[in-house]
């Protein structure tokens, strides 16, 4: 008789990355592989960042934007390759995804900080700067060039999805089957389900409190990504100005609280979202029905009587004992408006 | 097939003599200035490389050879193009649009891809270390001589602004005389890579650096970094090197220590340790300068230094204060602790950005393009390839090993 390959366990490891923490779940037929595979996978996420990284003097993107406004700098078929998907997101959302909101989010108050009102003239200088138009990629020859000094390419939109999907594909490229990469719970991505089970249960919870949730999605070779506007925000009288910006007006998105979104991949997922939340759901919905695979979940409104509107979306109760189902996030309460 | 068999086939089809190749003309340097720039090993250092090279202006990657097929996909995936593909290096060696050669495979490798692709009429960037063992090093020093093109070891952290800084500050005196460096490559885990499906027949490709037919270890693979630069500090080649090495934890098979500690020493008696364990990841990686006059710590993001505290006492010294009344004696109050004092970080100068694999590449192809000697050359190589090689002879035979006994001194 043939020996049966081993039960396959389940192993997590979280770590910090990317300023927030990453978590990957796995399954592996015993500890040590499993170590070696969390070495592999945050090993990727740490060279990710080493590239993507603005807060690194290091970085080849913290390279471009020292250097970009001078010159045209060449640079690496996968950081240029992502920088073409980034602007082309921008195109497709006539700007509502924006990897130069860098100097927007400093004027607001948003980089390093809590928020703040801008001046007018601050808001103004950094309106100019902003932009996807200022930046101009050429093919050919591989080179980024900004067209003005003050332009900054901001990884914030984009960065931890790629990470992500970095992740899932050399876990897969290993030989591993079945896994779940989060990056800071806000960006994740699943390959295939759990032994046994029908897909990798990721509940969405109620704008700011992640004990109440409001719908729940089982993921299988996806992603799933949220935007919020209660990480970061400020209040002036009874007004929220977020940290999301709309980069079309320089001002925080209003009327929106949240946006999720089911993609094929992480890094789509990730300007998906934020096109989401920029959108809202009548515009939002109008561009993500260009995107095959796509789903989204908003919730808009004031924060005292949010609502949700759903498209595509398919909710999956988490019915206790019915599917065995194991949670990503298993200490919450289902919650409906 | 067995672990054994099958590296040493899977080695055969990379590893044979090298066969005597048409130079191409006109130096190696495509007329258009695009530089032509393959790869042997798309491995994980393969790729880096590739992505740097790339952040030069005018380079193309135009091939890449691996033994591991499903490792074009992932290089294709950096050049986003259908770049041809070897599974034999002569074979990619013949082609016609290749001016320079990115060495990154194994080190037992080294000089055999080096030296081909010297013969060949290519410019060379060999990872690091040059090669397992003195003699192959001396192949590699005789054959970038007969081909008359450019070698450069990939020693990257030479060209980091902040060891330039610290190599500066040590030349001017800054330090006062540098006695000592220490150096610590940390880490907590078992240094094995994951073979794809646990298929054991991978094993040893994925894992080499485990085994010593492949590998010069921890020594190699990790300390070469430190160890040459500390070598430039100190003065260059070292007198001699007392090592201890073996396997204190991870006993899986590996036949390469997992924890070295080595001393080598110079002429003028100052010392360079280099410890790597691989059980815990408290020092991490670094590169400790002390001088009589403050200490240096490097690593790999920054470089800062630290003012020596002024001797114990303070003050300055008196002449003629009397102890004819006594000196009262009582316990020590003070123990001597690791100094806290303020610290002064290395500022990166403008102009000097991009990691330190970007700048060391980018020196590479301006080397190449200006027909100028790159700094870190051959004879670098050469002098960091003995330094690892008789660091592990040491540990091997539980000797102190002398520099003279092994090494010829460049004709």
């Amino acid at each position: 008789m043939q020996a049966q390959n081993p039960p396959l366990r389940r192993f997590t490891e979280s770590r910090p990355a990317m300023g927030s923490s990453f978590t990957i779940h796995l399954y592996a037929e015993d500890q040590a592989r499993a170590a070696r595979l969390m070495e592999m996978a945050f090993d990727e996420i740490e060279r990710v960042e080493e590239e993507l990284s603005n807060y690194r003097a290091g970085s080849e993107l913290s390279r471009i934007n020292r250097l970009a406004a001078q010159q045209a700098v060449t640079t690496d078929g996968e950081v240029f390759g992502l920088l073409r998907l980034s602007l082309d997101y921008s195109r497709r959302s006539d700007g509502a995804f924006d990897i130069t909101v860098g100097p927007l989010m400093r004027a607001w108050g948003f980089f390093r900080g809590e928020g703040r009102y801008p001046k007018p003239e601050e808001l103004a200088a950094a309106r100019a700067a902003t932009g996807w138009r200022n930046i101009i990629l050429d093919e050919q020859n591989r080179t980024v060039r900004f067209t003005r000094a003050g332009v900054e390419l901001d990884p914030g939109g984009i960065g931890k999805g790629y990470a992500v999907d970095r992740v899932i594909g050399l876990l897969r490229e290993a030989g591993v089957q079945s896994a779940l990469v989060d990056a800071a719970s806000s960006s994740m991505a699943a390959m295939g389900t759990p032994p046994g089970e029908p897909g990798w249960l990721v509940h969405v919870p109620r704008p700011g409190n992640r004990a109440q949730f409001i719908s729940s999605v089982l993921l299988r070779d996806n992603a799933l990504t949220t935007s919020g506007n209660y990480e970061k925000f400020f209040r002036i009288g009874d007004r929220t100005y977020c940290h999301i910006m709309d980069p079309r007006t320089g001002q925080p998105v209003q009327g929106v609280l949240q946006a999720t979104v089911v993609t094929p991949d992480a890094t789509s997922g990730e300007a998906l979202s934020k096109v989401a939340f920029v959108l809202g759901p009548e515009r939002g919905r109008q561009f993500l029905e260009t995107v095959p695979g796509a789903r989204a979940l908003w919730v808009v409104g004031e924060a005292a009587a949010p609502r949700t509107v759903a498209w595509k979306w398919q909710r999956s109760a988490p019915a206790a004992g019915a599917t065995g189902a194991r949670s990503v996030e298993p200490h919450g309460r289902p919650y409906s408006f | 097939m067995n672990r054994r068999r099958f590296m040493e086939s899977a080695a055969g089809a990379a590893a044979a003599s090298a066969l005597p190749l048409a130079a191409s003309p006109g130096g190696g340097v495509a007329p258009s200035d695009q530089l032509n720039v393959a790869v042997i090993g798309a491995g994980s250092r393969g790729r880096e490389d590739m992505r740097n090279f790339m952040r030069v202006p005018g380079v193309k990657i135009t091939a890449i050879c691996d033994i591991y097929e499903p490792r074009f996909a992932e290089a294709r995936r950096i050049t986003k193009e259908e770049t041809p593909a070897f599974t034999d290096y002569r074979k990619m060696l013949e082609q016609k649009n290749i001016d320079a050669v990115i060495i990154a495979t194994p080190l037992y490798l080294h000089a055999e891809h080096v030296t081909a692709s010297l013969d060949s009429g290519r410019h060379v960037y060999g990872e690091k270390d040059m090669a397992k063992t003195v003699p192959e090093c001396d192949r590699i020093v005789a054959a970038v001589k007969k081909s008359g093109k450019k070698y450069q070891v990939g020693l990257q952290y030479h060209y980091a602004p902040w060891y330039i800084e610290a190599l500066n500050r040590v030349k001017a005196g800054k330090l006062g005389q540098v006695t000592h460096v220490y150096s610590y490559w940390h880490r907590n885990n078992d240094w094995r890579r994951p073979v794809p499906n646990k298929d054991p027949k991978l094993e040893r490709l994925f894992n080499w650096r485990l085994y010593k037919e492949y590998s010069g270890g921890l020594l190699a693979e990790l300390g070469s970094h430190h160890l040459h630069f500390a070598a430039r500090v100190l003065g260059g080649m070292p007198e001699s090197v007392t090592g201890v090495g073996g396997i204190t934890y991870w006993k899986d098979g590996r036949n390469v220590p997992d924890s070295v500690q080595v001393v080598y020493q110079y002429a003028n008696k100052a010392t360079l340790f280099f410890s790597s364990i691989t059980t815990n990841h408290f020092e991490g990686a670094q590169i400790k300068i002390y001088g009589t006059g403050g200490t240096i710590t490097l690593t790999h993001a920054f470089g800062r230094y630290n003012y020596e505290p002024k001797r114990a006492g303070t003050g300055e010294i008196e002449e003629g204060r009397s102890t004819q009344q006594g000196l009262v004696t009582g316990p020590s109050y003070r123990a001597e602790r690791p100094y806290e004092g303020p610290a002064e970080e290395f500022e990166i100068p403008e102009g000097n950005s991009g990691s330190a694999t970007f700048l060391a590449c980018q020196s590479f192809v301006d080397c190449v393009r200006n027909n100028t000697r790159p700094q870190i050359d051959e004879h670098v190589g050469r002098e960091s390839g003995a330094m690892v090689a008789l660091g592990n002879l040491s540990m091997e035979t539980s000797q102190t090993v002398k520099f003279a006994d092994h090494v010829k001194p460049v004709a």
